[in-house]
């Protein structure tokens, strides 16, 4: 591998191999056999070459931010991080489209092309460091892919080394290339099915005006109701973010800056499009939002202002830190029509372990966040916690939610699958690994409750190669 | 359980006529026939409305074709949570009515509403006008319910508008032609009915000024719901459509016009009526018969793509086309005198696409054009991972085999 990547691009040593024994979420580290950073899809394909003819399994890695366990390794993988390969290589407006390589940051791409009035629509709420190729794997969201929609609706081709180190090109600029949708499948595969090295995106023209309003009510009860009229009255925000009392609380403490008031809940808007669409929706949002119990309604003045409100949002994980020693992040779905309660049941198993949950959320889409605060100091504590985050998972799952609305399986998430999927929709997800990745080698024990060897029938559970060798213990 | 009847010529898929055709009842119903077709070996295909039965390459032999136009129920539709999940064989026309009572709709116009089923719609990817706006199937659909090639009936997505769990099944079935499995239930994201539309005409523009203007559209920040343009000789009309809450339509369509008159191109507000012709005149064209080719280039290949591969084809079709300027997609059909020089035209349009990533696909053609040409083209090189899917899904090789692209 050394001779593929350079020996500096390689590193083996135990104290360096340490950074990346997790991703953004820092229990259940494994230290990685080796850890590669080739700069060239051809490096890439070669060192999936020489990782398969050793039967060395191989875990994709971006900017490691991601909150499911996505890319953490497993026993004696080899780790491809894909940070070195973070060029631009062609922007080209008139046909709305960039293509990258995979480890350039979500943000630096917008950033970078802005004086073109254009931008790249998802914005996860770790786009200044997140990479594109960890955005393709998860099929990453954000605030406003309520109306922009996801990784997925945006990725226009890639570049793929697939498991046997040949380099497929999928898709491309023009739309509707033949045959099956394989983009489709292979956006938010997790890193299972294959690693992209460049990847096409499509530019969006930036819209006209937007207006951003930010509501409090007394408490979620109300901001629902709001945010169900709102849709019920036919707009489609651009995001529509909610914030509970201990979150706000929160966002106070780490923000100093931020006046807000201390209420049960808060609402930020933002609508965009052409000026006079825009003017009508905020103005009638508004409207609904005072109609449902609004305390105070602010429309901000300046950019500067509007930058603050969002900053308070964006900065409710980190802020929740502040009130907490330590704090899980779930991410669960539910119907929207559910939310207020959703969030009064949950503020309910909460007590009765006696946690501290708080909310911030993508309202719009029923997308919640509970943040489960606990502290490690006190024995017991962290395993309440998980248990308090996997009832609540199983409650989203319950009103016909998911498991995940924007931060994948990963490890963390794959014993709730079998909540969600019954062993045939398991079986044929298998199908699909099956058919394109069939020894198994890229990222394994991610996603899938109980991998099957391809080609076996379903039956009892049969140890892989790599676990009966003793590279693995069962994942 | 329902019998099956002996296959007519009507029931032909790309020519080939079953030996049977069955519509079951019930989704049980349907994968039971799925796994007694697997026992006995038998050649499958799917039928919904029969709108788009000309799709690909004659399938080496059917013995049974799976007609899902009895499993219409609409299963849920929650319109707090703008979803909906109907079965496969429900038309989009019959959806949209009950959705309309809401005051909702599928943000999906295909050819065809009346007869079109959901699953027909995701299984050919078929689209209409609102794809400007909106995308397609794969931007809208959430959820899906299959029966495998092995008759297991199976899941994938859910009915949450946000979802990563999981491979992503629903994307897999789009535009699979039922090569891959039998799609009996479909979950799809629903948007609020426009309060308000208008349809700007630009009648008699050239090519490259209609893509100027488009041009200058986007860089102007105006949001169309639909751009469509009508082949009119050498020159397009084009027909550029706002929806929407009143005051941004009319907003919008004021300031299309000052975009056109600065272009030195006149523009008609067409009313009522005159948006209804022209818009029927698209679909005339979207819904012909006899031979109809699609071709895909870049957007801004506009001009190129009327000039080197829509002009040879109308010639050759003698009937009209539709070019979706903003998609970079266009559609011509017609009832050609000559099989010879349809084959020459098409590939003509290959030639002068394919180097630059577009494609031509014959959609509908009568047996003596398809035995002039490959419908599909030559496959992209992303082919070998289908086959690997398809060989993994379809492992006999029993879905309408041969019907696929490359012969899959």
């Amino acid at each position: 591998m050394a001779a593929v990547v350079g020996a500096r691009n390689c590193i083996r040593e135990l104290s360096d191999l340490v950074t990346y024994e997790c991703d953004g979420l820092a229990h259940g580290r494994v230290t990685p056999g080796l850890v590669v950073l080739p700069g060239s899809t051809e490096e890439v394909a070669e060192v999936v070459r020489i990782a398969g003819a050793a039967g060395v399994p191989i875990v994709p890695r971006g900017s490691g931010t991601g909150l499911s366990g996505g890319a953490r390794p497993v026993p004696g993988c080899v780790v491809v991080t894909l940070s070195r390969m973070r060029r631009i290589l062609e922007v080209n407006f008139d046909d709305g489209y960039v293509r990258v390589e995979p480890g350039i940051a979500n943000l630096e791409i917008t950033n970078r092309i802005a004086a073109g009035g254009y931008y790249y629509a998802p914005d996860p709420s770790s786009q200044r460091v997140c990479s594109i190729g960890g955005n393709f794997a998860e099929n990453s969201g954000g605030a406003h892919c309520l109306k922009y929609g996801f990784t997925v609706n945006h990725v226009l081709g890639a570049r793929l080394v697939m498991d046997g180190g040949e380099i497929v090109d999928v898709g491309g600029v023009a739309p509707d290339s033949p045959g099956y949708d394989l983009l489709g499948v292979l956006v938010g595969s997790e890193g299972m099915l294959g690693i992209a090295t460049e990847i096409t995106l499509r530019l969006l023209r930036k819209p006209q005006t937007t207006r951003t309003f930010f509501a409090t009510f007394p408490s979620t009860d109300e901001a629902g109701d709001a945010v169900s009229g709102i849709i019920a009255a036919g707009i489609l925000p651009a995001a529509i973010e909610m914030m509970d009392r201990l979150a706000i609380e929160a966002a106070k403490a780490y923000l100093k800056k931020l006046d807000w008031p201390d209420v049960g809940a808060v609402l930020l808007m933002d609508a965009d499009g052409p000026a006079a669409e825009v003017e009508h929706v905020a103005a009638r949002a508004v409207e609904i939002a005072k109609g449902c119990g609004a305390l105070e309604v602010r429309i901000p003045k300046s950019e500067a202002e509007r930058q603050l409100l969002w900053e308070g949002r964006k900065a409710a994980f980190a802020a929740v830190g502040r009130i907490s020693p330590s704090y899980l992040v779930e991410d669960g779905v539910i119907p929207r029509s559910e939310i207020a309660r959703v969030l009064r049941e949950i503020s309910e198993m909460a007590s009765a372990v006696g946690l501290r949950v708080a909310n911030v959320f993508h309202a719009g889409d029923g997308n919640l966040h509970p943040l489960v605060l606990y502290d490690t100091q006190v024995p017991g504590e962290l395993e309440h916690a998980q248990k308090l985050g996997a009832d609540i998972l199983r409650l989203c799952v319950r009103l016909g939610g998911s498991i995940t609305g924007e931060h994948g399986v990963g490890a963390e998430k794959k014993a709730f699958m079998a909540d969600m999927f019954g062993p045939t929709d398991l079986e044929t997800m298998e199908m699909v690994r099956c058919a394109l990745d069939p020894q198994g080698r890229f990222n394994p024990g991610k996603v899938l409750p109980t991998p099957r060897l391809c080609g076996e029938q379903p039956g009892p559970y049969q140890p892989h190669p790599i676990e009966k060798a003793g590279l693995a213990e069962r994942w | 359980m329902t019998a099956p009847r002996p296959g007519r010529p009507e029931d032909a898929i790309a020519g080939v006529v079953p030996r049977a055709v069955l519509a079951p009842e019930t989704v049980e119903e349907a994968a039971e026939a799925v796994r007694a077709a697997a026992r006995d070996r038998a050649r499958l295909a799917f039928v919904g409305g029969g709108t788009d039965l000309g799709l690909g390459a004659p399938p080496e032999g059917l013995d049974l074709v799976l007609r899902t136009e009895k499993l219409s129920r609409i299963v849920e539709h929650a319109p707090s949570d703008q979803i909906v999940k109907a079965e496969a064989g429900v038309t989009l026309a019959a959806l949209q009515r009950t959705l309309s009572a809401h005051g909702q709709r599928l943000a999906l116009d295909p050819p065809h509403p009346d007869r079109a089923t959901l699953g027909g719609i995701v299984c050919a990817n078929a689209f209409g006008p609102l794809r400007t706006r909106y995308g397609t199937v794969r931007d809208l659909i959430i959820g899906i319910g299959i029966v495998r090639a092995d008759g297991v009936a199976a899941r994938g997505g859910g009915k949450v508008v946000k979802n990563v769990a999981g491979f992503d099944l629903p994307r897999l079935m789009v535009g699979s032609m039922g090569t891959l499995a039998l799609v009996t239930s479909v979950t799809f994201r629903l948007h609020p009915l426009p309060e308000q539309e208008t349809t700007v005409l630009f009648p008699g523009v050239e090519p490259g000024k209609a893509a100027s203007l488009l041009a200058e559209t986007r860089r102007g920040q105006l949001e169309p719901s639909a751009a469509a343009a009508l082949a009119s000789g050498e020159r397009l009309d084009l027909g550029v459509r706002f929806e929407g809450f009143a005051a941004g339509v009319a907003e919008q369509r004021e300031r299309l016009l000052a975009l056109g008159r600065a272009a030195g191109l006149a523009g008609e507000v067409l009313d009522g009526a005159s948006a209804k012709a022209f818009w029927e005149r698209h679909r005339a064209v979207r819904e012909g018969a006899g031979v109809r080719v699609k071709l895909s280039a870049r957007p801004t290949a506009l001009e190129a793509l009327a000039r080197d591969a829509l002009a040879p084809l109308r010639s050759a079709l003698a009937g009209g086309a539709v070019v979706y300027p903003t998609l970079g997609l266009a559609f011509a059909a017609g009832e050609p005198a000559s099989p010879e020089e349809v084959a020459r035209a098409v590939e003509r349009a290959r030639v002068a696409l394919g180097p630059a990533g577009g494609s031509v696909v014959v959609q509908e053609a009568s047996p003596a054009v398809r035995a002039r040409l490959d419908v599909w083209g030559p496959p992209p090189a992303s082919i070998v991972l289908m086959r690997r899917l398809k060989e993994r899904l379809d492992p006999d090789r029993r879905l309408a085999p041969g019907r696929f692209l490359g012969g899959m």
